[in-house]
């Protein structure tokens, strides 16, 4: 107990006698730590839209003219058999009149009422197909306008699929970017911790003479790279809960018409990802680049 | 750690047919056989490069022999797992020419680093340091720095730290290299002070006037080798 209080009390003053280097590499793990949040707040937030596409944005599907109730039906069965296919919905003429003309009409509904009993969409009926995957969409749509009886497959895949390229894109560069802040990190740690054991590096070697055990010697530098790594991974947790607060409010407040189609994830469901990502990068790679250094360069320093 | 049974419990330090050798092909000691009692005090002597230093490393463990036995208070410190050598070295007291005092601290901090180690509590720290100082004159100068403090004083608190876990050997290597006729002599007699309150005191020195007059056991070294072991002897020229 006393020798963690002593290690604790040592680190603690290794960042306060090394402030340039100390403050380089908290500045370092805090830019990783915010990038990585920023990429995964967009990561989840697209993901979250996606999913929203793939529920709510189907394949319509168009019928020859004339066909009967038992062609149509047959179709369906053919469409329900390909793989990837979630739900299949059949609308018929008078559902998508109905719907049309409620959207279209909804504020002079005398305009509607001037069809009479007449449907215009007479020969639409169709299927509204959903699917498991919205990275599926061409590959189904292409197998449904091979059926035959249909006329005409419409989808939503190339927005869909912009989305889930951006998704891929924003995961590769923010992978490529983390990656390589955090062997930054590493090494702004150790290079921290090394000038650290230099600097002590007599009174470290009276107390190998006196009896330190390896643990005590090396305890004061794991705590300094644990400590900046703690202090690197919540000052962007802290900075990015705030920014991302406020750009939701501002785009809700500010864009009816985005937030009207875009539901953003709340910033604790963020929160819940990130904090303990951080504290673990954080710490890990604090724990790791001193444990790197002090193996470096304690051992050779006062032997 | 490793005890030996112990055939003569009075033996201190047993040095059995040592060979020491450098990763550079020096031999620093060879045919080393010593033996010190409990509560005995020895100087070590002999011109520079002689393997005084090597002597005291040995008995350290910061140097491992080639062959033979070094045995210091029943530890066989040449099988001593690196682990545990932390735990031998508490045993021990070590004192340099140059003191090796951390100058950015208080007396009273240098002489705790020693404490510190061990893990001992604040309070019963601060008893012993105080007592500690007291012993070698310094209760003064609790809180002075070491640029504050003369050759001598300065070579007190080396004293002061090396003997505050109470160790049952003090090694002395050069301690008063640094210091005028009248500081040597106050710090070996401080040395014969530790000495007669029952702890092994074993000094590494080149002064021969010190040698001479205090009449102790005199070992000395040439190329590696002891050439003299007398009971109350002087300094070999």
């Amino acid at each position: 107990m006393r020798t963690l209080s002593y290690g604790i009390k040592q680190g603690i003053k290794n960042i306060l006698q090394n402030k340039g280097y100390s403050l380089a590499s908290v500045g370092t793990i805090s830019i990783c730590i915010f990038l990585f949040s920023v990429f995964y707040a967009l990561f989840s937030n697209f993901e979250s839209i996606l999913y929203n596409a793939e529920s709510t944005v189907g394949i319509s599907v168009f019928f020859d003219e004339g066909l009967d109730y038992m062609q149509i039906e047959k179709i369906g069965e053919e469409i329900r058999a390909c793989s990837g296919v979630k739900d299949v919905k059949y609308i018929s003429a008078d559902e998508a009149w109905k719907e049309f003309s409620s959207e279209m009409y909804k504020e002079s509904d005398d305009l509607a009422d001037t069809f009479g009993n007449d449907n215009p969409l007479e020969d639409s009926a169709s299927y509204e197909v959903y699917l498991d995957n919205v990275a599926d969409q061409e590959k189904v749509s292409s197998y449904i306008s091979g059926i035959e009886g249909v006329r005409k497959v419409n989808n939503a895949g190339a927005a869909s699929a912009s989305l889930s390229n951006v998704n891929i894109l924003i995961t590769y560069v923010s992978g490529a970017v983390i990656i390589m802040l955090l062997c930054v990190s590493v090494f702004l740690i150790s290079s921290t911790v090394a000038s650290g054991v230099r600097a002590r590096k007599d009174e470290l070697s009276i107390m190998r003479l006196v009896g330190a055990t390896d643990f005590f010697i090396e305890l004061p530098f794991l705590v300094e790279g644990i400590t900046i790594g703690f202090i690197g991974a919540v000052i962007p947790v802290v900075i990015f809960s705030i920014l991302y607060r406020t750009i939701i409010e501002f785009v809700v407040n500010h864009f009816h018409m985005i937030s009207k189609w875009l539901t953003f994830i709340g910033i604790w469901k963020e929160l819940e990802v990130i904090i303990p990502t951080a504290l673990a990068v954080g710490i890990g790679i604090g724990l790791f680049g001193s444990a790197v250094s002090v193996i470096r360069n304690a051992k050779e320093v006062i032997e | 750690m490793e005890i030996i049974s112990e055939a003569n419990e009075e033996n201190m330090i047993v040095m059995d047919d040592v060979f020491v050798e450098y990763s550079n092909g020096t031999v620093a000691l060879k045919e080393c056989n010593v033996c010190v009692e409990k509560g005995e005090f020895l100087f070590v002597v002999g011109r520079s490069g002689s393997g005084k230093s090597t002597f005291i490393k040995t008995l350290l463990g910061e140097v491992k022999p080639i062959s033979g036995d070094v045995i210091v208070g029943g530890i066989k410190i040449n099988k001593l797992r690196r682990k545990r050598l932390p735990y031998y070295r508490r045993r021990v007291g070590v004192v340099f020419q140059e003191f090796r005092l951390l100058n950015d601290r208080n007396v009273y901090e240098n002489v705790a680093l020693a404490q510190r180690v061990i893990g001992a509590s604040e309070r019963f720290m601060e008893k012993r340091i105080r007592n500690m100082l007291k012993l070698v004159g310094l209760e003064n100068k609790i809180n002075s720095f070491p640029g504050e403090l003369s050759g001598g004083e300065q070579q007190r608190v080396a004293i002061a730290r090396a003997m505050v876990n109470k160790p049952a050997i003090l090694l002395a290597d050069e301690p008063t290299g640094n210091l005028d006729p009248e500081n040597s002599w106050e710090i070996m007699n401080l040395l014969n002070e530790v000495n007669k309150l029952g702890t092994t005191v074993l000094v590494v020195t080149h002064n021969n006037e010190i040698v001479d007059r205090m009449k102790k056991r005199v070992i000395t070294l040439h190329d590696g080798k002891i050439v003299s072991d007398v009971k109350q002897g002087g300094y070999l020229q």
